[in-house]
């Protein structure tokens, strides 16, 4: 683009040195701790943490409600943001609107409007009651349940908002074509729809995901230290214990499994383009 | 561009040389809860009779310790207000010089387990606060620590986290109901973990269990007396409860960093804070239960606070030494009975 390299260096410079001084460096060195021990550098730090039960529940957990989040995400994602590209052009930019309403909103405020909507004389127990589906309240609060909606409404937008972006950019009659070939409707999501939003779903199930599992603020609201997940155990170790290794070695954990998060996805994705 | 240049560092100039003609400063690192009161009752009068300006930094003790922990060497904050047990392991680390209570003619008004609760006078208390369990008067009826694992409470109840400042007195006051004083907590512990599910959470915020009270989450939970506020008006029955084996509790004290070089002003405003006034201020507008014995308040306002030398001398307390030598051993044994 640039006729002169050194000016396209140039301009970069400043963002490089400062995402190298503040972000990098800091963040190098926090890690590094993890890996420093009495006796020199170890990995002694990680088995030591995956020895411990809780902490395999903890790492399990974060595991399994970071992916239900990304894949339920998923599914719900397509489908809205299919209806979203398929309206006219006006309608669909009030749509996105409504879409992106939510992340404009603090996740704190978010989490604790749940807060009153699963509680026991919240809007879904009342709702269940009176249409007789339970006789008494059930507890949804501080339990991975209602981890997983407050969850998923954080992040659901994140998925529609990559999922329409990569559908605006499929040809317009590529679906019509499909059909007229002959296509079912779950042949035509399967064949052409998923191939040409791949890029979407990797970066929507990438924020998803990463989002789901460092997300602080949800876990600890709606579940509490009966329902840790690691970014909640972090906290507790850091301002609790004062164990900063322990912390050190959680975030690398969370850096490591957003990475390979985002690696399997792409993985899977290109797997499919080939077939 | 010069000239900006100019004008900018003239500008740094005087706004710096103004900066050292200022009257002194005194830097106090306390808890972020009710500052705006503090600000009117505590810092402001005293700003006026000392000549000089409070700097006040606040936050939840870990990074407030952290923090004077960090500046060790050229310390910034002058004097904090801490509980006993973060007190003494700050004086452990060498973070704290101590008081010269001889410049305090405040002190010897003070309840006697607020003169010197740390020992070598490293802190002097300056407010308590009774722990109990705060319950739903209409639903259950709570005379023992034990009820709290009742049947009649199972699905019910919020107890508060091991991390908390509530946490441990709990655990050692259900031990007592258990019959079992032991300070490892082991048998509370164990018995806490047994009824892991009949618990709804447990709680790391006061305000945040007075929500669940509202929300009709809970019906009963330990909670310190400082908190009292947030459920007598909530629209249900709510009771105090006064348990057969007690009630337990914490206090605060104020402590004043190692070679900070401001310790006359320190000294000063520490005084100032004992005082019969400022503590009667303080009660009166229920912010802090006052320490200074001399404080006279009525009975309505006694009621809401943990008041008289009766209550004080009542308070089950666990020490500061065995929170301190102890926290790591209940937080491993909670995290691998209690939290699964």
């Amino acid at each position: 683009m640039f006729e002169n390299r050194a000016i396209g260096l140039a301009l970069v410079l400043p963002a490089a040195t400062f995402a190298a001084a503040l972000f990098l460096l800091p963040v190098g060195i926090l890690l590094s701790e993890a890996f420093r021990t009495d006796a020199g550098w170890s990995v002694w730090s990680y088995v030591e943490f995956f020895q411990s039960p809780r902490n395999q529940t903890v790492f399990l957990r974060t595991l399994k409600l970071g992916a239900l989040v990304a894949i339920v995400s998923a599914f719900v994602g397509y489908a809205a943001a299919f209806a979203i590209v398929s309206l006219p052009p006006t309608s669909r930019g009030r749509m996105f609107g409504l879409v992106a309403l939510p992340l404009m909103i603090s996740p704190v405020a978010r989490t604790y409007a749940w807060l009153v909507i699963l509680g026991r004389t919240g809007f879904v127990n009342r709702f269940l009651v009176d249409t007789g589906l339970i006789e008494t309240p059930i507890r949804i609060l501080f339990t991975e349940t209602a981890v997983f909606i407050g969850l998923l409404q954080l992040f659901l937008p994140l998925m529609v908002i990559s999922l329409v972006s990569a559908m605006e950019n499929m040809p317009r009659d590529a679906i019509a074509a499909a059909r007229i070939l002959g296509a079912n409707w779950f042949q035509v999501f399967w064949r052409v729809i998923l191939p040409l939003t791949r890029e979407g779903l990797v970066i929507g199930g990438t924020l998803v995901f990463t989002g789901a599992m460092t997300a602080y603020i949800t876990p600890a609201i709606l579940g509490g230290s009966k329902v840790l997940m690691l970014e909640t155990l972090l906290y507790q170790r850091v301002t609790v214990a004062n164990d900063f290794v322990a912390a050190s070695v959680i975030a690398m954990i969370l850096i490591v499994m957003a990475f390979s998060a985002n690696l399997l996805l792409k993985q899977i994705a290109t797997a499919r383009n080939q077939r | 561009m010069l000239r900006i240049f100019t004008a900018a560092s003239a500008i740094a100039l005087a706004c710096s040389s103004s900066a050292f003609a200022a009257d002194k400063t005194l830097t106090i690192s306390v808890y972020s809860f009710s500052q705006d009161e503090f600000q009117e009752l505590v810092y402001s009068p005293f700003e006026a009779i000392c000549d000089c300006k409070i700097v006040v930094e606040t936050g939840n003790s870990v990074e407030r310790m952290a923090k004077i922990e960090a500046n060790k060497e050229s310390p910034v904050i002058d004097m904090a207000v801490l509980s006993t047990h973060d007190a003494l392991g700050a004086a452990r680390k060498g973070l704290l010089q101590p008081i010269d209570v001889s410049s305090l003619s405040n002190h010897d008004k003070l309840y006697d387990i607020a003169k010197d609760p740390l020992g070598d006078n490293m802190g002097v208390g300056y407010t308590f606060y009774a722990t109990s369990i705060v319950y739903r008067s209409d639903k259950v009826t709570v005379n023992s620590w034990s009820d709290l694992l009742s049947p009649e409470l199972a699905g019910n109840v919020a107890l508060p986290d091991i991390t908390t400042n509530q946490g441990p007195p709990t655990l050692h006051m259900l031990g007592k109901a258990m019959g079992n004083t032991d300070t490892s907590l082991a048998a509370p512990i164990e018995k806490v973990g047994e009824s892991a599910d009949d618990i709804v959470t447990f709680y790391v915020r006061s305000s945040q269990l007075a929500q669940l009270m509202q929300q009709e989450e809970i019906w009963a939970a330990p909670v310190g007396r400082f908190a009292w506020g947030r459920f007598k008006d909530n629209g249900f029955p709510m009771a105090w409860a006064e348990p057969e084996e007690g009630q337990t509790g914490g206090m605060n004290v104020m402590v004043m960093t190692a070679n900070n070089g401001n310790e006359e002003l320190a000294l000063q405003f520490m005084d100032f804070w004992l005082s019969t006034e400022i503590q009667t201020a303080l009660a009166m507008n229920l912010i802090d239960s006052p320490a200074n014995s001399e404080v006279t308040v009525s009975d309505d306002i006694a009621a809401n606070l943990t008041y008289g030398a009766d209550t004080v001398a009542s308070l089950d307390l666990l020490t500061p030494s065995t929170i301190l030598d102890m926290r790591d051993s209940w937080l491993e044994q909670w995290n691998t009975k209690v939290v699964k």
